[in-house]
């Protein structure tokens, strides 16, 4: 077994303007989900993220707020866990529930140092 | 968390309750930026909730809302000064006890009378209640009312600007004006029901959604002793007993059925039930509205336990009384088509030759409609096919087009 960051990209619901019956619904269907995993025993960790960003870049420490202009690629949250292989996380990753409103999954292996 | 569920439509009723308090304590001028808070509350919810749901999610969305709250002071600070008024003054409640369930109830009927402030013209008095106390999104009120997304738009924002020009306050009326706009409010009611009722828009849910929010409407108001009158009561029943058949009136297919074919024994027992009580209740004041002939004829509907038993003489009465009250060509139609279901030839082609298509507006098919149900009784094909093509051509409602047309095939 290894380790599976899964990265939700996009798909911000305040910036999409969901009305309060829509975010309800999205809310059960992430309930839904985390259920799944939980039972099956694979949720190593996850959390979801404040959209309010700051990022420090360049040799100057440049420090800039957000908003940016790229909202589309904010990362919204994400979920560590465990599976045989990539191809098993793309099978949970089936049930995200927002790929309907533009949002996407990356899935990263979580690097392991070799003794 | 796993066997915890979060009460239908939560967030939807939640938004108007958190927009009337926070409204009540900020004031009208505020409406927008507190909107805007409210969403920003079931944003959060929707985040936080994913990993563990809060053993009580209502308390919880309360007091994110009241923390919310407290940000906004502190964020308009050119309003510090007024706000420290407004919570000093005599007048004023204590934030704490605005999220007591009598004092949200007490917001929340106030807002309706702002929504249904004369000052406003009656499709903004919808939209703005659908938004504001019903919680319904731009494009869900648009999806509702089968308009355009746009125009909602320009109606919410025109009702906004119209509440903070006029300084509209955020209170009940004054007793010598509480009649007149309770009436209203009781149009505002049953337009908004009708919507659902009516519309046959081709989304179930939607239609549900309505009625079910007028039904909500009318209880808060039913709550409040000073404004209950056999009018409200009349309408109560009304909304009980029209959406006691309200699953029953399309298929699965989701195509009209109509009355004569609608299964009975789905007619919803604990909804009729309420509307009788209510019924009664109408009974025991003194006033009398078009809701109670209204609701009168529905109750016949109910009450009949197949359609050949319909009592169409009582049926007629109501209409008559109805049309005393409320003399409107639509009446008219429906008092023609009594007729024809009482094979009173005569007296349905009278009335359908006084009346006027065009002052039937979207209602026009079901002139054409009866007409060709007209024909249909001396079997002339022809003159009904004709009739049911006018029809057809008069309404824009796909499910309504359908109907009609499976009608003319059944013809030929």
């Amino acid at each position: 077994m290894k380790d599976f960051m899964m990265i939700f990209i996009g798909a911000d619901y305040q910036e999409l303007g969901l009305s309060p019956e829509q975010m309800q619904q999205r809310m059960g269907k992430w309930f839904g989900w985390n259920d799944k995993m939980t039972e099956m025993g694979i949720v190593k960790a996850g959390d979801a993220l404040v959209p309010e960003v700051k990022r420090v870049s360049g040799p100057d420490r440049t420090v800039t707020d957000g908003p940016f202009a790229d909202s589309k690629e904010l990362i919204g949250g994400y979920y560590i866990v465990k599976a045989e292989n990539a191809d098993a996380v793309v099978q949970i990753a089936q049930d995200y529930p927002d790929y309907d409103l533009g949002g996407t999954v990356e899935i990263r292996e979580v690097m392991v140092f070799d003794q | 968390m796993k066997d915890q569920k979060i009460v239908d439509h939560l967030f939807r009723h939640h938004y108007g309750k958190m927009v009337a308090i926070l409204t009540r304590f900020f004031g009208l001028a505020h409406i927008e930026t507190i909107e805007d808070a409210v969403q920003d509350t079931f944003i959060k919810a929707t985040l936080q909730w994913r990993k563990q749901l809060p053993d009580n999610p209502e308390a919880w969305l309360t007091r994110v809302a009241k923390n919310r709250t407290i940000d906004l002071l502190r964020s308009i600070k050119a309003e510090k000064k007024r706000i420290e008024k407004i919570s000093n003054g005599p007048s004023s409640i204590p934030l704490n006890e605005l999220f007591l369930d009598h004092e949200i109830a007490d917001s929340q009927l106030r807002m309706i009378f702002v929504a249904c402030h004369p000052s406003l013209k009656p499709p903004e008095q919808i939209a703005f209640a659908l938004k504001t106390i019903s919680g319904f999104s731009t494009p869900e009120i648009a999806a509702a009312l089968l308009t355009k997304e746009e125009t909602i738009s320009k109606r919410l924002q025109r009702a906004r600007k119209t509440i903070v020009k006029n300084e509209i306050e955020f209170d009940f009326p004054s007793p010598a004006n509480l009649q007149n706009r309770l009436n209203r409010v009781m149009e505002v009611v049953y337009l908004t029901f009708n919507e659902g009722f009516h519309s046959t828009n081709t989304d179930t849910l939607i239609r549900e959604d309505l009625c079910g929010e007028a039904i909500r409407l009318c209880k808060l108001l039913i709550r409040k002793e000073e404004f209950r009158s056999g009018s409200l009561y009349a309408l109560f029943a009304l909304l009980c007993f029209h959406a006691a058949r309200l699953k029953s009136k399309t298929n699965q297919d989701n195509e009209i059925v109509d009355i004569r074919e609608q299964d009975r024994s789905q007619w919803h027992l604990p909804l009729i039930e309420i509307a009788n009580r209510a019924m009664y209740k109408a009974g025991t004041y003194e006033d009398i509205s078009i809701y109670h002939y209204e609701a009168a004829i529905a109750c016949e509907h109910i009450k009949a336990k197949t359609f050949e038993e319909t009592n169409w003489t009582n049926i007629l009465k109501w209409y008559s009384k109805l049309y005393e009250r409320q003399p409107t060509p639509f009446t008219l139609l429906n008092i023609a088509i009594v007729y024809l279901q009482m094979n009173e030839l005569p007296a349905a082609k009278r009335l359908l030759e006084e009346l006027e298509s065009a002052h039937l507006g979207q209602r026009q098919y079901l002139y054409f409609g009866s007409l060709a149900e007209y024909h249909l009784k001396f079997d002339d094909r022809t003159m009904a096919k004709t009739y049911f093509e006018q029809a057809i051509a008069t309404t824009s409602n796909g499910l309504e087009k359908r109907y009609l047309e499976k009608k003319l095939m059944q013809l030929s």
